[in-house]
């Protein structure tokens, strides 16, 4: 019964393009709706935001656009797949991950002191490192299926490798901030993994004592200078201070209805650095206000209640992890880099999921949803 | 059995795993709060604050440079005007690598380390960041294009068009008109919060002459406008603006014309001529030679260009034309006044001259010039002949029986011994000793035997051209002086020119012997020139009658005049002032003077020349003199080309 299960696609109703059943069989196409119409909401937006933060320039938002149809169709083809493909090409692609960070850091290119590019003829450069964002979760994931939870404490040591290897090759690439993500992805799945508390409680405590330590001994210059700018952007506003004032004065000079599309001072005049990037939550937070930014932050509460939803009715340990670590990041993508534009927290280098410009960023992310909508369209009928 | 141990513990990690996002979600809301919280404190709370930020950010107030009033002279030529320069700038905030485009921009287009020198100095003095500071001046337009080809690795490098001070004609006019030039640090702090106000957009300010003087009539009032820039201080539009008041154009008494054939006739030589209109003292001219191209100076002079003008040892920059000296011979139509004035003598009172003086109680006597020509003297000689013939003897005698402190009274009003001037502030005072005057300035009491040398002009007794050709012109005027001025007056809007009124206070102060007396002095003075040889009496011709007769060309207007040499070490000198000065080093040169004037009876022009180390007043000075009046009086007098001059540049 198990095994034939596994075998056979049995999509949800709910879920199909068609509801003819018997014609469309084995050909539909299987989407989560409410996940794409989301995705597609927020997709839009932030390509409402980048033309005014492009200076109205066109050709950055067709690119952009390109990226965003690409990233959809290779999310609808992820989501194609069975969960099952996923599970048994964990470790294979796991493998794979690592061995492409391997040559990146032998060959790849260097852009903005990161040596994290990888140029192949023929293709748009991209990021390798970016793919560890869900093939991390995706071993974790493996792994604990294959074990009972909660683990013990022998599971942790392994997931720590896990982590830990591919975030440490990263780290040679001089990319802090993906790093950072990467081993935030394994630490959530960690924690869904149902860790005990215990162990959370001593692991945070531990990094609270340890990071003076931190900042004293191994922290380079240019990390120190971000966390007092943190503390202080007015030490030095014409420096390293300058991009966090500019960007809070674009915020607060937004008010509750902003200045309107294409109107925002502090952004088209070129105060605010890295605008159509990093930045681009202040071009929106100015341009349309507080009420932008919460229809910004409604539009990923979406896809995150939607991505919880998934999560909760996936049906084992493997898509629950996974769905779980995927959904997680995500929103700790978009809360890092809204808390860093608007000084909640120091600056580091990560991009507004789905809106900042960059088409690496946009097709890794919609690879993770579409393995989410794998794992919520391809459900076994499991026994009552 | 497998299978439902399985079966249990999913269903258990089930649970696990529901919790864990049920944490999960608890986390997530209390982040979106705050972060929700943070926006609304920054958005709503503290929006008034960042919404002034926003617009200190991008609006500035700029101010708007007036324009400088231009200089015409009497005819409506233009003596200064604006042209436009395009300058290289710099803003250095948005200059990422200066000194990487400096070398970049070293070897496309002329920049020394003199420029960048400079351009630092600028840099350091400015207040308002995000401003542009020019690097260098005057850029060609094949530099303009070096610029613009490699303009994308210049960043914050920028050229920039901008009105600029010109003076056409350069060295001929520099030392009556001055110059404009960078405002330095003394000059700002000395103005007053008002005027700073005034001057916050204007980098040039007067530094001599007119330009200098009249300042006020000049600048302008500055304007103002808001201005909404983008980050890299480009202007992206102007939101409000008060137009500058331009300066106020301005006319001189100046002529253009005469001003270049005075500058032709005194050629190469160092030395100045003033003319002056005598019934209005409006000057005419005031050249100082060697002089310099105030161009130079308008945009900053580096420090090259001021060593090569250095370097003659000529001092160009001096402006000789008011700087007092000894004035010689000249000075004795005026002591002649002061004796008849002060009734010592009349027209008739004649004194015997043996060719010398000699003051009672003392053995060392005075010479006139004639003793060292053949040891005689002039005879009988009244005060006419004395005045044609520079008598010295008779002025010796004069001098004593007025008395220095006569002397000195007199003189005084006459404009001596102080700047009688009313718009050129530089000019010297000059010096009119008396007793109270040596004792206060050598410490020393008056000596009976300095005396006669204040009667010939050789003694303590000091005078500036300026105040020479005034004086002459004084007495062409028939004794009515008037103080000296450039300024005509200032053009109205509609393009009239209005009159300036200055108070003029010199006419009541003089004090004038009766007119009969100052005809009779007057009419000495044409002597001097026209007074031919007499067959039957040895010494009766004018002194500078020789020179014209050797000229060939005989004058076609009423002239007068007198030389004058002054001594720069003890020489003797005949009538005219000629010495042959072939062996003596030309430093130790006499200088030579004249003053001269239109003797018609509305006289139209006076003039002093004074030629530094040039030798006899009478041969060296007169043609000068006279040159000047020919190009003013002689219709058809053949100038230099004004635009060949103003070309020059």
């Amino acid at each position: 019964m198990a095994s034939r299960s596994i075998t056979r696609p049995l999509g949800n109703d709910f879920y199909r393009l068609s509801g003819k059943r018997g014609l469309l069989r084995g050909r539909t196409l299987r989407i989560d709706a409410p996940l794409m119409f989301s995705l597609f909401c927020l997709a839009m937006y932030g390509l409402v935001v980048l033309f005014s933060a492009s200076g109205e320039n066109i050709a950055d938002v067709e690119r952009q656009a390109a990226a965003i149809v690409i990233a959809f169709v290779v999310m609808i083809g992820v989501a194609q797949f069975e969960v099952e493909f996923f599970r048994r090409g964990a470790p294979l692609m796991f493998v794979g991950g690592l061995g492409v960070l391997i040559v990146v850091l032998l060959f790849g290119s260097e852009v903005n002191g990161a040596k994290a590019w990888l140029d192949l003829p023929g293709l748009p450069s991209f990021q390798p490192s970016e793919l560890e964002k869900f093939l991390v979760p995706m071993m974790l994931a493996w792994y604990m299926s294959k074990r009972s939870l909660p683990p013990r404490f022998r599971d942790l040591v392994v997931c720590a490798l896990i982590i830990l290897l591919p975030s440490a090759l990263i780290l040679l690439q001089n990319d802090t901030g993906t790093a950072l993500m990467v081993v935030m992805s394994g630490i959530f799945v960690v924690l869904l993994a149902g860790i005990s508390w215990r162990i959370v409680i001593s692991g945070a405590l531990l990094l609270v004592m340890a990071s003076p330590a931190w900042y004293i001994f191994l922290a380079k210059a240019h990390q120190k200078n971000r966390i007092l700018t943190f503390f202080d952007p007015y030490r030095d506003p014409t420096g390293a201070g300058y991009n966090i004032i500019q960007s809070q004065i674009a915020i607060g000079s937004g008010g509750i209805q902003g200045k309107g599309w294409l109107n925002g001072a502090q952004s088209q005049l070129d105060f605010i650095p890295e605008s159509n990037t990093d930045f681009i939550l202040a071009v929106l937070a100015e341009e349309f206000g507080l009420l932008g930014v919460l229809f910004l932050i409604a539009l990923y509460l979406a896809v995150l209640a939607r991505g919880f939803y998934i999560a909760v009715t996936a049906q084992d340990t493997f898509s629950r992890l996974l769905a779980g670590g995927i959904i997680l990041t995500f929103f700790f993508y978009a809360f890092v880099n809204m808390a860093m534009v608007s000084g909640l927290m120091p600056v580091v280098g990560l991009p507004l999921p789905l809106v900042s410009k960059g088409g690496t960023s946009i097709v890794t992310l919609l690879t993770g949803f579409g393995i989410l909508m794998s794992i919520h369209t391809h459900k076994r009928v499991l026994p009552r | 059995m497998a299978e439902k141990f399985k079966l249990d513990d999913h269903e258990r990690e089930t649970l696990i795993f529901n919790r864990r996002m049920i944490v999960a979600g608890v986390f997530i809301f209390l982040l979106i709060s705050a972060l929700v919280a943070w926006m609304v404190y920054l958005q709503v709370y503290r929006y008034d604050y960042f919404a002034a930020r926003s617009d200190g950010n991008r609006l500035h107030s700029q101010y708007v440079p007036p324009n400088r009033g231009l200089i015409y002279d009497r005819n409506g030529v233009l003596l200064a005007d604006n042209r436009p320069i395009f300058n290289l700038t710099v803003v250095r905030e948005t200059a990422s690598n200066l000194d990487v485009s400096l070398d970049l921009l070293r070897s496309v287009i002329n920049l020394t380390d003199d420029d960048i020198e400079q351009y630092r100095t600028r840099q350091s003095r400015r207040a308002v960041p995000h401003t542009s500071v020019p690097l260098r001046y005057q850029l060609t337009e094949e530099e303009i294009a070096n610029i613009a080809v490699n303009q994308h690795l210049l960043p914050g490098i920028s050229v920039e068009a901008q009105l600029v001070r010109h003076y056409p004609f350069a060295e001929m006019s520099a030392h009556a008109i001055g110059y404009v030039s960078e405002i330095n640090k003394d000059e700002m702090t000395a103005m007053s919060a008002e005027m700073a106000a005034n001057y916050r957009g204007t980098h040039q300010i007067g530094k001599t002459g007119i330009e200098k003087t009249y300042e006020n009539l000049l600048h302008g009032e500055v304007g103002y406008e808001t201005v909404e820039k983008n980050n890299r201080g480009q202007v992206m539009r102007v939101l409000d603006r008060t137009d500058p008041v331009p300066g106020r154009d301005i006319v001189l008494h100046l002529d253009a014309k005469l001003q270049a054939a005075a500058a032709q006739a005194l050629g190469d030589r160092r030395g100045a001529v003033v003319a002056i209109e005598p019934s209005t003292g409006g000057v005419l001219a005031m050249v100082s030679q060697p002089g310099y191209d105030p161009n130079l100076f308008v945009t900053g002079i580096s420090r090259a260009q001021l060593a090569e003008l250095n370097r003659s040892g000529h001092t160009p920059l001096f402006n000789r034309a008011i700087a007092s000296r000894v004035p010689g011979s000249t000075i004795k139509p005026f002591i002649g006044l002061a004796g008849l004035y002060n009734q010592v003598i009349t027209p008739e009172t004649v004194i015997y001259d043996p060719g010398y003086f000699r003051m009672q109680g003392r053995s060392r006597p005075y010479y006139d010039w004639t003793w060292w020509v053949d040891k005689s003297g002039h005879g009988a000689i009244d005060l006419r002949r004395a005045i044609y013939q520079s008598c010295n003897t008779y002025f010796y005698q004069l001098a004593v029986d007025l008395g220095i402190e006569k002397i000195h009274d007199y003189l005084m009003t006459f404009g001596f011994g102080q700047n009688y001037a009313i718009d050129i502030p530089e000019a010297s005072s000059g010096i009119v000793p008396n007793e109270a005057w040596k004792l206060a300035n050598r410490g020393e009491v008056w000596y009976a035997g300095e005396t006669p040398y204040e009667g010939i002009g050789n003694g303590i007794f000091q005078a500036t051209t300026l105040q020479m050709a005034s004086a002459a012109a004084a007495i062409a005027n028939h004794g009515v002086l008037k103080q000296p001025r450039m300024l005509r007056g200032t053009v109205d809007n509609d393009g009239e020119i209005t009159d300036v009124a200055f108070p003029d206070s010199a006419a009541q102060k003089q004090l004038l012997p009766s007119q009969e007396q100052i005809e009779l002095v007057r009419n000495a003075m044409v002597d001097v020139v026209n007074k031919p040889y007499d067959p039957e009496h040895r010494r009766h011709e004018g002194s500078a009658y020789p020179v014209l007769r050797e000229s060939g060309r005989p004058l076609e207007y009423p002239m007068g005049g007198k030389s004058g040499t002054a001594q720069v070490v003890q020489f003797q000198v005949d009538a005219a002032g000629n010495r042959d000065n072939g062996e003596v080093d030309e430093r130790f040169r006499t200088h030579a003077m004249f003053i001269a004037f239109d003797a018609s009876e509305n006289s139209r022009i006076a003039v002093a020349v004074f030629v530094e180390n040039g030798g006899g007043g009478g041969s060296v000075a007169f043609p000068v003199a006279r040159a000047v009046l020919d190009a003013y009086l002689l219709p058809e007098q053949e100038f230099p080309e004004l635009s060949a001059v103003s070309n020059g540049h």
